[in-house]
């Protein structure tokens, strides 16, 4: 009877894994016909052959880091008193926010605009992939951390350190922006470039459909 | 009435000194004497020491650390921007500028020793190249006159009276300067990828 129930439940997930990777499978090949579309046109290829332009929009997406994440860590650092501990943690909250949105909408802007510039090998690059999930974990953690701050009763402003629920979103928040970060540092190395790539989950989790469709 | 003086402006004596030995050097050729010197040192941090060595060998380790170096560099941007920021009255306005400076200055200590510290091993595993590279010098100017600036005459003078006796106006100068010069080391430092 057990075996049964092992044996049927074994059937049941290898068939989700299979119609999930047929799903995902034609997300993969969606997202490539999408990108080389992009890429095929005039203001794409504009983008990444200038010199100036490329050069210019990727450091401007690096050098933002300093103000969007720069701000961010601020607050998750005071949230954990780490820094300016004899300050109010809503007020600098508060006070940091404004440049926070204005150093994120300029990194968003160029992010996709950089995508733009070379859209299929972002799209087949598992470090960008990883990115994008690790950047919705991030915002949804930050959606989370404002409510739950809005929702406390502020008692604890005055507080060193902020309540457990604040400074585990804080901790968690400084993790997942290590790793966006760590990510978009390894976008440009080509270790997990489609051609280099045999591993069949490596390939299925790239995006990598020429190869997959020619095993 | 001459050790007055000295003794009052300590560090503006200093800086006078610090600026003349700079001329001095540069007037003598000093710098361009010393420069091929160098390279047997760069040649051995790539090709010798250990940290070049796990720098050229394993690229994963080589792109984490410069991943650090960025999280460094972006903390640094946050403490400075929001402690000059400060200066300048643009932002915590209802906060006391001494507060806000004292409060940063150790995120920013920690952030700096962790960004030199990745820079090294960032630029031992490419020193052939960028021995090569004006770009490099520049950065290594910048931060060095950041440095100095920070320790030696932005600190202490914040350190050493209220704000409101030091001045609005050298409150701003201090803040711009200082904006300008880590700026600067951040921009030359993406330059140097682009090399």
């Amino acid at each position: 009877m057990r075996k049964d129930v092992y044996s049927s439940v074994k059937i049941i997930f290898r068939i989700f894994i299979l119609r999930s990777k047929g799903s995902i499978g034609v997300i993969n090949e969606l997202l490539l016909q999408f990108a080389q579309y992009l890429e095929a046109q005039e203001y794409s290829q504009m983008l990444v052959s200038g010199y100036y332009s490329w050069n210019w929009l990727e450091a401007t997406h690096v050098l933002t880091l300093m103000i969007s994440i720069g701000s961010l860590f601020i607050i998750d650092f005071r949230m954990l008193g780490w820094v300016l501990p004899g300050v109010s943690a809503t007020t600098i909250a508060d006070r940091l926010h404004k440049p926070m949105i204005i150093g994120f909408s300029i990194m968003f802007i160029t992010g996709i605009l950089l995508v733009y510039a070379k859209p299929v090998e972002n799209v087949q690059s598992l470090w960008f992939r990883i990115k994008m999930i690790l950047l919705v974990l991030a915002f949804i953690n930050a959606w989370v951390f404002n409510s739950r701050m809005r929702a406390a009763d502020g008692t604890w402003d005055s507080a060193r350190v902020a309540p457990k629920p604040l400074r585990t979103g804080a901790i968690i928040s400084l993790f997942l922006w290590c790793g966006v970060v760590a990510m978009g540092r390894f976008i440009p190395y080509d270790w997990v470039d489609c051609p280099k790539v045999s591993n069949t989950a490596l390939l299925w989790a790239s995006g990598c459909v020429e190869q997959l469709n020619a095993l | 009435m001459l050790g007055n003086f000295l003794n009052n402006y300590k560090s503006v004596v200093g800086l006078g000194f610090v600026v003349l030995a700079v001329a001095l050097v540069e007037f003598f050729e000093v710098r361009a004497a010393v420069y091929p010197g160098l390279l047997p040192f760069f040649e051995w941090l790539k090709y010798s020491s250990w940290i070049g060595y796990l720098g050229i060998t394993y690229g994963s380790v080589y792109a984490t650390v410069q991943a650090v170096h960025l999280v460094s560099m972006a903390i640094i941007g946050g403490t400075v921007l929001v402690a000059d920021l400060r200066l300048l009255g643009i932002l915590l306005k209802d906060i006391p500028s001494e507060t806000i400076t004292k409060g940063t200055h150790q995120c920013f200590k920690y952030s700096l020793s962790a960004a030199i510290a990745t820079g090294i091993f960032c630029a031992a595993g490419v020193a052939d190249k960028v021995y090569y590279m004006p770009v490099f010098w520049i950065k290594m100017l910048a931060l060095l006159a950041g440095s100095c600036f920070m320790f030696f005459i932005k600190q202490p003078l914040l350190n050493s009276r209220p704000h409101k006796e030091i001045g609005p106006w050298m409150l701003r100068m201090l803040a711009v300067a200082s904006i300008s010069i880590w700026f600067t080391v951040a921009a030359t430092g993406r330059w140097i990828g682009f090399s």
